[in-house]
């Protein structure tokens, strides 16, 4: 089932359209909502609340628009709800400093399962992840949804609702930022 | 154009570039440069390596309890708005029922105990009371329906749960 049908059946109420939806776009919601707000337990109930909210505005949902970008725009929006909530100040400053590098999102690379002749691009996977953590969300996100979701920069302004200009803005600021960190932390040979 | 400024302009590009947000007159024109510059290729693969290292980042993946459990929940969710909706429904049918019988009790009750020439007749007599306890007995009846259909939806829920 198509995408474009799966949604067309879901506004008609139709569970296993509910299921081809979840299955396909399932590993998508979740990184994206870990990336956003970093911890699993958060991420997971953000995941849920995804899906409701899909069930209860799919029947608003425009045909004409992506639907990649409609789904990622809702998450998004209960995640900053849920940033603004817990934390006013998280959207725009960077986390703190001392915060310890060993964070979910390095233990979920380092986890992965290897050889150990691939230990090397693990650890630089690790080191970068850890990176990645300590940017700011609009700079997180922007880096997850071009490089990780690989959405197109109209695509991105589309699920942020900003301009171009924008959006690549904070790809530059971000990527500059992700580049200091490494550097500052592990050095140039990352 | 010097060359300092090209280096500079080129350099400042490179995230962009990388990331692929430059017009492809702009592209060209970067892969030009670091073709015939060294250092400003070296300087291009360095923002190469992260943004490849960003592409390979590993898929963090949604707990499989946790899939099947937001498919249970956006199934009662539905299940519970498609019930809401035939509440209304029957609700509104009722509503309609009730008053229609209200107004229509009327004329057909002085039709049927007067005949015809009764509508001449602006008497109330004690007919008045008959009809109203009539028109009541309907919107209770369809109240307790209301009621007995809201239960019964409720009680097949916590049975299909």
């Amino acid at each position: 089932m198509g995408i474009e049908a799966a949604v067309l059946q879901l506004r008609r109420g139709d569970l296993d359209a509910l299921s081809t939806l979840i299955a396909r776009y399932q590993n998508r919601v979740y990184r994206y909502l870990l990336r956003l707000v970093r911890q699993p337990a958060e991420a997971e109930d953000l995941f849920q609340q995804t899906w409701l909210r899909v069930a209860e505005k799919i029947r608003s949902y425009d045909p004409g628009r992506n639907f990649d970008a409609w789904l990622l725009t809702l998450a998004r929006n209960l995640a900053f709800d849920h940033l603004r909530r817990i934390q006013p100040s998280s959207l725009d400053e960077p986390v703190d400093d001392n915060a310890p590098q060993e964070t979910r999102l390095s233990r979920l690379a380092a986890s992965d399962p290897g050889p150990h002749d691939q230990s090397l691009a693990r650890e630089q996977a690790r080191h970068l992840a850890a990176a990645l953590e300590t940017l700011p969300v609009i700079y997180r996100e922007v880096l997850s949804l071009r490089f990780e979701e690989e959405m197109k920069i109209e695509e991105i302004a589309d699920v942020l609702g900003t301009p171009l200009s924008t959006v690549k803005s904070r790809l530059r600021r971000g990527l500059e930022q992700l580049r200091q960190t490494i550097e500052a932390s592990y050095g140039k040979a990352q | 154009m010097n060359g300092i400024d090209e280096h500079a302009q080129i350099r400042e590009q490179l995230p962009l570039f990388v990331a692929g947000a430059l017009d492809a007159q702009t592209e060209a024109q970067i892969a030009r440069h670091a073709a015939s510059c060294p250092a400003c290729a070296a300087e291009l693969e360095r923002w190469q390596l992260i943004s490849g290292g960003l592409r390979r980042l590993p898929t963090p993946q949604p707990s499989q309890s946790l899939v099947a459990r937001t498919r249970t929940a956006v199934a009662e969710q539905i299940a519970e708005r498609a019930e809401q909706g035939q509440n209304r429904t029957v609700l509104i049918l009722l509503v309609c029922f009730s008053w229609i019988v209200t107004i229509a009790g009327w004329p057909l009750f002085r039709f049927l105990t007067g005949g015809v020439l009764s509508f001449l007749d602006i008497r109330f007599h004690q007919a008045w009371l008959v009809f109203a306890i009539v028109s009541g007995l309907t919107w209770l009846a369809s109240g307790s329906a209301a009621v007995l259909l809201s239960a019964r939806r409720q009680q097949e829920r916590r049975v299909a749960l």
